[in-house]
C-alpha cells in the first residue's frame, strides 16, 4: 500500500472546507471557532493591506481561503459579518490594479456569492463590478466580471422583471456611452446591452436609447457596435429563440428511455425536469405573447437618429471610417429612412458619386440606395440616380453581371418608388429581355412584370400583357399619383370570406337546401351566424373561456345592428352569384371582402383561421403545379427586412461567362454522392451503418480458407456411412429447427 | 490468404535494415524530432564560480533569502544558522543586517507549518537585541495574532509564545501599537473561548474544532501570557524604565536648572513619535486605535473587557488543577489593576 500523501493543511488540522461543513449543520455551536477565524481574516488582511501589491505567502492558509471560507458561511452569522461584504468591495476597488490574479477571482466570485446569500442586493454588486469591468486592462478579469455581470443580471430578471435594477443599469450605461464620446469604453455598454437584448431581457426603448448612443460615438469601435446592434440585433435575438426551442429534450422519448434504461436517481432527475420544462411550456403556450419590437421601431425621433449618423459619419470629411464601416453606416441609415418613410435630401446626392462599377462593393452601395428609396421621395430626386445607373451598369457593352446589377438595383428602386423611371428609359430597360446572357434577361424580366403591376401604361403596348392591357382598358388600373396612398385592407381578408362563403354553402347542403338557397334567408343567416359563432370556438386552440366573453360581446354588437340589413345585403349578392357565378367582377368580390371586416367584429378565431388560410396560400403559391402567377419576389418580402446586395446581384451567377467548366460540374455534382456502388451495395453499407449483425451465409463466405481446409479434407476421406448419418442429421436438425430446436419457443 | 500474407509483409517491413550508402548522409528514423531553433541572442546565465569564500555577511543574506524555500528542513537550517551567527557576533557589534531587513522575512514564518521551523523562528528573535524591536512591534502584531486564532492548535500554542517573549521585549509598544489593544485582547478571548457567558463555562458542550496540539497545555501557557499582556497594558505603574513619564523626569534630572523643559523640546527618542496622529495610513475604527496611556487602555478594559475575563477567570478557577493555578497568576494582575482605578 503507498502511504497517502498528506496535504500542508492536513497536518496541521487546519482543515477550513470541514470547519465550514460544520457550521452549515450547527452554526450555533461553532461560533467561537468561527470568530476566532474572523479574527485570522482580520489579521491577514490588515498584512495585506499594509503592502497590497507585495503579496507574501502567508503560511498554509492564505487570505483567499478566509475570504471564501467566511463568504460561504457568512449568513450563519450575520451581526459578525456585517462590514465583510464592504470590506471586500473595498480591497477590490481600491487594488484591482495590484492583486494577484487568484485572489482577484476570488474576490469577485465571493461577492457573487454574497448576492446568493441576499446579504448584498444585486445594485451594489453591479456598482461594483461595472466600474472594474471598464478600467481594468486585465483581460482574464474583464471576461469574468462580463460573465458575472451578465449573469447576475439574468438571474434578476428571471422570475420577474426587475424594472429598477434595469432601469438604473441602463442609466449607467447610456452614461458611459455618453459621457466621453471619444473612448472606446462604450463597448462594454454595447455588449451588454446587446445580449441582453439578445436574451430578450432587456427589450425597451431605453436599452435602444443606450445603443443610439454609441452609434452617435466618435469612436470608430464603439460607433460601428452600435451599428451592427441595429443590423443584426433582432435577428439574432430570433435566431437564439428557435435554437431554445429546438433544444428541448422530448417528454416522451425521456419516458420512453427511462422503462429501458438502467433506472438511477440521476436519470429520475433528468425525466423530473424534461416533464416540468414542458408544463412550463405548455403555461407559456396560453399566455399572449409578449410584444416584441425591432429595436429600429423602438427609436424615438428616427428622422433625427439618421441625420445626425449621416451628417456626422458619411458626409462629415473628417470621419475615420473606413469604407466597410461607412457601408455598415450607410446601411443603417437608408434602412432608417426606407422603414419610417424619412426625408435626408443630401443623402441622394451622396450616392451619385458612388455609383460606378468601378467602386468596391458597389452592390452595397445599389442595396443602400434601393433601401432609401420609398414612396414619399420626389421622384426628381431619384431620376438622376436611376438614369446614372442606367448609363453605367446597363450597356450592350458592360459585362453580365454588371449589366444584372444594374437591372435589379433599378428594379427595386421602382419597386418602391414607381415615378423614379422615365418612361423612354424604362422601355429601354426592357428591351434587354431578350439578351443572350441569363441574368441579364432575368432582370430586365422581372422590371417588366414590376410594371405590369404598378404601371403599365408606361410600356409599350406589346409589353404590357393580357392581364394589364385589360384591366387598363377598363379603366381600373390608375397610375397613382406622387403621394397617393393605397387603400388600407386586411392582408388575406379575402380569403377568410371566401371559406366563409364555402362553409355556408356545405352547411346548406346538409340542411337539405340547394347550396345557394335563398329561402327564410334572414332567420338561417341568423342561425349561421351563431352556429359560426360556436363552431369557430371549437376549431380554436386558444383557451374557451376567454373567447366565449369574445362571443357574447359578438352576439350583441351583432344584435344592436340592423339585424336585416347585412342579411338582405348577403342575400342579394347570392342572388348575384346565382345569376352569373362566373362574371362576378371583382369591383363586387372588394366590397363583399371589405365588408366583412367594416360589418362586424373579427374574433380571435376568426384571425386564427385568416392566419392560417394566408399561410395556406402562401404555400399554395409556391407549389410548382399552381398554374397561378407565382408571386414576385419584391412583394413576398416584408418591408421591415433588408435588402441585401447579394439580392441586387441576383442572377448574376447564371450569367454564362461567369461559371468556369469546374464550377458547373460541381454545380451539377451537387447533392450526389461521391462513388457509384451497385444497389446490392448500398443496402449492404446501409445495414452495416445500423450496426445490424451478418447472416450465416455472409460469415461461411468471409471464412479464412485456412480455416475450411482441414474440414474440406476430411469430407473427402468419409465413408459412406458416415456420409449418410451426417446427411441424415442434417435432414433432422432441418425439421427440428436447428441446432437447439425451436421447441420452448 | 491475401490478408495474413499482407500483413506479415507490413511487419516484415519493420525489421528490414535500413541500406547505408557511401557518401550520403544517414537516413533519419521516422520518429526523429527535429531540435534545432532559432535565436537572435542567446543568453548564458553567470555562473557564480569565485576563488575566495563568501564573506559572513553575504552568506548571511544568502540563508535569510532561503527563508522562503518549500523544504521545511532548509527553512529550520537557515534560521539555524541565522541564530548562530547573530548570537556568536561579537559583543556591541552591530547585526550583521539590520531588524528592518531580516524581520520582514521571519514574519510568515510565524504561521508556518512545521513546528520545527516555529521553535527555531522563537529561539532567533530571542537573540535579536530588544530595543530594535520595539519599533516593528506594529509589523509583528498582526502575524501573531494571525497565529493566536489559527486552526492549527500548535500554530496558536507558539504564537502564543512569540507574544510573551515580545512583552518581555517590548511591552510598553507592544499594548500601545494601533490595534495592539483591542484587538490584542479579542484574540486571547477567542483562543480561551471566553467570550459569551456561555461558551466560558467549564460544562458547556461546546465542540471544538481541530485536533489539540502535541505540546500540550496551550491554555496555562496562553493564561500565562494573558497575565503579562494584562500587567504591562493595564498593570500598576511602578517607578522604572517601564513608564514614559518616569523617565522623562529621569532626563530632565540630566538638564540643570534653566533649562529644565527643554527636553521636552528635544527630538524624541522613539522612531515615530507622531504615529498616533496616524497622518498617513487608513482612518483607524475604534479596534485598530490607539491606546497610548494606561488610562485609556484601562477606560477600554473596563468597559469591553472586564466581565467577559473575570467570569473566565471564574470559572477556570473552578477547573481547578494546572489552569486554576494559572488563572491565580491572571486574577492578582487583574485585583492590582482594579485597586489601582483608572490611575492618578
Amino acid at each position: 500500500m503507498v502511504k497517502r500523501k498528506l496535504g500542508a493543511l492536513e497536518k496541521v488540522e487546519a482543515d477550513l472546507p470541514n470547519l465550514q461543513h460544520k457550521i452549515r449543520r450547527d452554526p450555533k455551536s461553532y461560533i467561537e471557532d468561527f470568530r476566532a477565524q474572523h479574527y485570522q481574516y482580520e489579521s491577514h488582511r490588515e498584512i495585506f493591506m499594509a503592502a497590497p501589491s507585495s503579496a507574501t505567502d502567508t503560511g498554509v492558509i492564505s487570505l483567499r481561503d478566509l475570504i471564501d471560507f467566511i463568504s460561504h458561511v457568512a449568513d450563519c452569522y450575520p451581526d459578525i459579518c456585517k462590514d465583510f461584504p464592504q470590506q471586500l468591495i473595498d480591497m477590490l476597488m481600491q487594488h484591482h490594479l495590484l492583486l494577484e490574479t487568484e485572489l482577484r477571482e476570488k474576490l469577485v466570485g465571493s461577492l457573487v456569492l454574497l448576492k446568493k446569500k441576499d446579504i448584498i442586493d444585486s445594485a451594489t454588486l453591479l456598482h461594483t463590478l461595472f466600474p472594474i469591468l471598464v478600467s481594468t486592462p486585465s483581460k482574464t478579469l474583464r471576461a469574468l466580471l462580463f460573465q458575472k455581470i451578465l449573469s447576475e443580471l439574468r438571474t434578476a430578471n428571471s422570475k420577474t422583471t426587475n424594472h429598477k435594477l434595469n432601469r438604473t443599469m441602463q442609466t449607467v450605461l447610456f452614461n458611459l456611452v455618453t459621457s466621453d464620446r471619444t473612448s472606446a469604453k462604450g463597448l462594454w455598454a454595447i455588449k451588454i446591452t446587446r445580449e441582453l437584448w439578445k436574451r430578450q431581457i432587456w427589450t425597451e426603448a431605453k436599452a435602444v436609447e443606450v445603443m443610439k448612443e454609441a452609434a452617435l460615438s466618435l469612436n470608430e469601435k464603439v460607433v460601428i457596435g452600435g451599428v451592427r446592434f441595429f443590423l443584426g440585433g433582432d435577428k439574432e435575438r430570433e435566431e437564439l429563440e428557435d435554437e431554445e426551442s429546438d433544444e428541448e429534450v422530448s417528454v416522451g422519448q425521456v419516458k420512453h428511455q427511462l422503462t429501458i434504461n438502467k433506472k438511477t436517481r440521476k436519470k429520475a432527475r433528468v425525466a423530473e425536469k424534461a416533464i416540468k420544462a414542458a408544463r412550463n411550456k405548455e403555461r407559456k403556450k396560453g399566455n399572449p405573447n409578449p410584444l416584441n419590437f425591432s429595436a429600429l421601431h423602438l427609436l424615438h425621433d428616427p428622422q433625427g437618429f439618421a441625420d445626425n449618423m449621416f451628417f456626422k459619419h458619411l458626409q462629415n470629411g473628417k470621419s475615420k471610417l473606413n469604407l466597410e464601416q461607412k457601408l455598415q453606416v450607410l446601411q443603417l441609415v437608408s434602412r432608417l429612412v426606407g422603414l419610417h418613410k424619412l426625408h435626408i435630401m443630401p443623402l441622394y446626392s451622396y450616392f451619385q458619386k458612388y455609383l460606378t462599377p468601378r467602386q468596391p462593393s458597389v452592390t452595397s452601395f445599389l442595396a443602400s440606395l434601393a433601401q432609401a428609396s420609398h414612396d414619399l421621395v420626389p421622384p426628381d430626386v431619384l431620376e438622376p440616380l436611376v438614369q446614372k445607373i442606367a448609363n453605367e451598369f446597363v450597356s450592350e457593352a458592360s459585362a453580365g453581371e454588371v449589366a444584372t446589377a444594374g437591372l435589379n438595383a433599378i428594379r427595386e428602386i421602382c419597386a418602391r418608388q414607381p415615378l423614379a423611371i422615365e418612361e423612354t428609359l424604362l422601355q429601354d430597360l426592357v428591351m434587354y429581355k431578350k439578351s443572350k446572357d441569363k441574368g441579364v434577361m432575368m432582370a430586365s424580366k422581372g422590371l417588366l412584370s414590376l410594371y405590369r403591376d404598378v404601371g403599365a401604361q408606361m410600356l409599350k403596348k406589346r409589353d404590357r400583357g393580357k392581364e394589364a392591357a385589360m384591366s387598363l382598358r377598363a379603366g381600373e388600373r390608375q397610375e397613382r399619383r406622387y403621394g397617393e396612398q393605397a387603400v388600407g385592407e386586411i392582408q388575406g381578408l379575402e380569403l377568410l370570406a371566401k371559406w366563409k362563403d364555402e362553409e355556408r354553402r356545405k352547411k346548406n347542403i346538409e340542411n337539405g337546401l340547394p347550396s345557394d338557397a335563398e329561402d327564410d334567408e334572414v332567420e338561417n343567416d341568423e342561425a349561421d351566424w351563431a352556429a359560426w359563432n360556436v363552431e369557430d370556438d371549437s376549431d380554436s386552440d386558444v383557451d374557451g373561456e376567454w373567447i366565449n366573453v369574445e362571443d357574447d360581446v359578438d352576439i350583441v354588437l351583432s344584435d344592436s345592428e340592423d339585424e336585416g340589413k347585412p342579411a338582405s345585403k348577403k342575400a342579394k349578392q347570392e342572388e348575384e352569384a346565382k345569376k352569373d357565378a362566373e362574371k362576378e367582377s371583382e369591383a363586387d368580390k372588394v366590397i363583399d371582402f371589405m365588408k366583412l371586416a367594416t360589418t362586424r367584429i373579427l374574433t380571435p378565431a376568426d384571425l386564427a383561421k385568416l392566419a392560417e388560410l394566408r399561410a395556406q396560400a402562401a404555400a399554395d403559391a409556391t407549389l410548382p403545379g399552381n398554374k397561378g402567377r407565382v408571386a414576385a419576389p419584391w412583394t413576398s418580402r416584408h418591408t421591415d427586412d433588408p435588402l441585401t446586395a447579394e439580392e441586387i446581384e441576383g442572377l448574376a451567377a447564371l450569367s454564362a461567362a461567369r461559371a468556369t467548366r469546374e464550377e458547373r460540374i460541381a454545380h451539377a455534382k451537387e447533392g450526389k454522392t461521391s462513388d457509384h456502388m451497385s444497389k446490392e451495395a448500398r443496402r449492404k453499407e446501409r445495414k452495416e451503418e445500423a450496426g445490424k449483425s451478418s447472416t450465416n451465409k455472409e460469415k461461411a463466405r468471409k471464412k479464412n480458407f485456412l480455416m475450411t481446409l482441414g474440414k474440406a479434407r476430411s469430407k473427402n476421406k468419409r465413408s459412406l456411412v458416415e456420409t449418410r448419418a451426417v446427411l441424415r442429421a442434417h435432414v433432422d436438425r432441418g425439421k427440428r429447427g436447428g441446432r437447439r430446436g425451436n421447441v420452448g419457443q | 490468404m491475401g490478408s495474413s500474407s499482407k500483413r506479415k509483409k507490413d511487419k516484415q517491413k519493420d525489421f528490414q535494415k535500413p541500406k547505408l550508402k557511401v557518401g550520403k548522409t544517414k537516413a533519419k528514423p521516422d520518429n526523429y524530432t527535429d531540435t534545432s531553433f532559432k535565436a537572435k541572442s542567446i543568453v548564458l546565465t553567470q555562473q557564480s564560480l569565485h576563488l575566495v569564500a563568501p564573506t559572513s555577511n553575504a552568506t548571511f543574506t544568502h540563508n535569510l533569502s532561503l527563508l522562503n524555500v518549500k523544504s521545511d528542513s532548509q527553512r529550520r537550517d537557515s534560521l539555524a544558522y541565522l541564530t548562530t551567527t547573530i548570537s556568536s557576533r561579537p559583543v556591541n557589534s552591530p547585526l550583521p543586517q539590520p531588524v528592518s531587513v531580516i524581520l520582514p522575512s521571519l514574519l510568515p514564518l510565524i504561521l508556518d507549518g512545521s513546528t520545527s521551523v516555529r521553535t527555531q523562528l522563537l529561539k532567533l528573535l530571542r537573540t535579536l537585541p530588544p530595543g530594535d524591536i520595539e519599533d516593528h512591534v506594529a509589523q509583528l502584531l498582526p502575524y501573531v495574532r494571525a497565529g493566536m486564532t489559527h486552526l492549527g492548535a500548535d500554530i496558536r500554542s507558539s504564537a502564543v509564545e512569540i507574544l510573551s517573549w515580545m512583552i518581555e521585549a517590548a511591552g510598553e509598544s507592544t499594548v500601545s501599537c494601533a490595534g495592539g489593544w483591542i484587538k490584542t485582547l479579542n484574540c486571547f478571548l477567542s483562543v480561551l473561548g471566553w467570550h459569551t457567558e456561555e461558551s466560558s463555562q467549564w460544562s458547556s458542550t461546546r465542540a471544538s474544532f481541530g485536533k489539540s496540539g502535541t505540546q500540550g497545555k496551550p491554555m496555562v501557557k496562553t493564561l500565562g501570557a494573558l497575565a503579562l499582556f494584562l500587567d504591562s497594558g493595564i498593570g500598576k505603574p511602578f517607578t522604572g524604565d517601564a513608564d514614559n513619564e518616569m523617565s522623562g523626569e529621569d532626563e530632565s534630572a540630566d538638564w540643570p536648572f534653566p533649562i529644565s523643559q527643554t527636553a521636552q523640546h528635544m527630538i524624541s527618542d522613539s522612531s515615530t513619535p507622531f504615529a498616533y496622529l496616524n497622518l498617513f495610513g487608513k482612518p483607524r475604527d475604534e479596534e485598530g486605535e490607539m491606546y497610548e496611556t494606561r488610562e485609556d487602555r484601562f477606560r477600554v478594559f473596563a468597559t469591553r473587557f472586564q466581565p467577559a475575563i473575570e467570569r473566565g477567570l471564574k470559572s477556570a478557577r473552578e477547573e481547578g488543577g494546572e489552569i486554576g493555578r494559572a488563572s491565580s497568576g491572571v486574577s492578582k494582575v487583574l485585583k492590582e489593576a482594579i485597586a489601582y482605578g483608572p490611575g492618578p
